[in-house]
């Protein structure tokens, strides 16, 4: 490839779109690429017109057969429509819920007023994909110590692990050596909250086998051990996992904080 | 003299690299995931400036990256170390000129180094969960990131890479005969 000049030059091309491809692919949302549908949509359609039509013109033949087709078809939507309602009614019965813990919080918002803050800009992120740590740009001259909390605008980010005279490095919640305690907004259940490998996923473990937990439930630090105050947002349960033992089960919950948008922080100084 | 600008070279290379890492490849990622070039850049130095070179660059550079991002000191060093080493290895067995043969080694190079720097860190750090399933995940979009910037910058890593080689090794020969 790279003895042949030319060859070479066309093969690095050809590399380079495709890496600039894989990237914006696989970042951008396909609601947001609609227009792409559009445009496959409208070469496919007059094809698939034709051959509806093309179908329809045979099946009318057996207008009967195809009637108790379109009963079922019709069975089956109401049934989903059904499921869809009830679902709908859970949801709401959450929300209720939901809505006296974020009363609840609304007191808390207040007493997040109590600590003082320093601001401060996330200046380097991690380079490895295994780990999830920043440096921001203050430091002990700015009276910043070890094991201080970090939050943003949203809830929980994480502590600082060390501090030099201008830098401190910040270990986030969703490091995978991470571990905090948390307790569930609704039922007021304690968990451990770990960090995965994945950006936007931590996970709830040691969940007591009475615990009940609700999917959408916000989650807070719960204050007990470690390092972290009462009461700062962590996240919401996006998914419940039952495992065939009981005390295995986990909760998937998904941060409050966007970390991939992350860029200004607050410590908490006192 | 030589000598000492491309060790100097090599150094601000790899600041280079970092700055990359920690920002560029941070927004310019296949799927959250970004690639590690470190290890390309440890594996090359093994692979032309031989395995004495390979381990000592290695183990500066892990040195550097575990005092500015790491949590203690000695985990990359001791793996970017090993990574020079597999580089000088390979120099003197297989063909640099081979496209397939770069990609398979650099394949193998991110394979090892990154399997076992989580295992290492799942015991040091004693992380809570292993998540075999994620790891495998980030690991093959890693190594598959990897292979195609490989693919991109080998022509410039080949010119320079036989540019530091000669200027090395020719001395070498020299003490050898003379």
């Amino acid at each position: 490839m790279y003895n042949n000049k030319k060859g070479g030059a066309i093969g690095i091309i050809i590399t380079i779109v495709i890496l600039v491809l894989l990237v914006v692919l696989s970042n951008t949302e396909l609601s947001s690429v609609s227009y792409l549908g559009n445009a496959i949509n409208a070469i496919v359609m007059p094809i698939q017109n034709g051959y509806t039509y093309l179908k329809n013109g045979i099946a009318g033949n057996t207008s009967f057969f195809t009637n108790i087709e379109q009963l079922s078809d019709e069975n089956e939507k109401l049934k989903q429509e059904n499921s869809e309602l009830e679902q709908q009614l859970r949801e709401l019965e959450i929300i209720k819920a939901q809505n006296a813990t974020l009363k609840e919080y609304l007191e808390l918002t207040e007493k997040y007023t109590s600590y003082t803050t320093i601001p401060a800009y996330i200046i380097n992120k991690d380079t490895s994909n295994y780990s999830a740590t920043f440096i921001i740009n203050v430091g002990t001259e700015d009276g910043i110590a070890e094991n201080m909390i970090v939050i943003a605008d949203k809830g929980l980010v994480g502590h600082v692990i060390s501090v030099t005279k201008n830098t401190a490095k910040v270990q986030t919640i969703i490091d995978p050596s991470s571990a905090i305690s948390i307790t569930f907004g609704s039922t007021g259940d304690t968990a451990i909250c770990k960090g995965t490998l994945e950006t936007n996923n931590l996970r709830a473990t040691y969940i007591s086998t009475s615990a009940e937990i609700l999917e959408n439930d916000t989650v807070c630090t719960s204050g007990m051990g470690g390092i972290y105050p009462k009461g700062i947002m962590v996240g919401t349960v996006s998914k419940i996992e039952n495992t065939k033992n009981i005390t295995d089960r986990y909760a998937t919950i998904t941060p409050a904080v966007d970390f991939n948008k992350l860029e200004t922080v607050l410590v908490i100084v006192n | 003299m030589k000598r000492t600008l491309i060790v100097i070279f090599l150094i601000l290379i790899f600041f280079v690299i970092y700055f990359l890492q920690s920002n560029f490849f941070n927004w310019f990622n296949i799927a959250g995931i970004k690639p590690n070039l470190f290890i390309i850049l440890a594996l090359f130095i093994g692979l032309f400036l031989g395995r004495k070179y390979g381990l000592c660059f290695g183990i500066i550079y892990g040195f550097f990256l575990d005092a500015l991002i790491g949590r203690n000191i000695g985990i990359s060093s001791v793996m970017l170390g090993i990574i020079g080493l597999i580089g000088g290895y390979i120099d003197k067995n297989f063909s640099k000129d081979s496209r397939v043969m770069i990609m398979t080694m650099v394949m193998i190079a991110t394979i090892i180094y990154e399997v076992a720097l989580y295992v290492i860190q799942s015991i040091v750090l004693s992380y809570n969960i292993v998540e075999i399933g994620i790891l495998i995940k980030t690991l093959v979009i890693e190594v598959i990131y990897n292979v195609i910037i490989t693919v991109i910058i080998y022509p410039i890593i080949r010119k320079a890479g036989y540019f530091i080689e000669g200027t090395f090794k020719e001395s070498n020969i020299l003490t050898r005969y003379f």
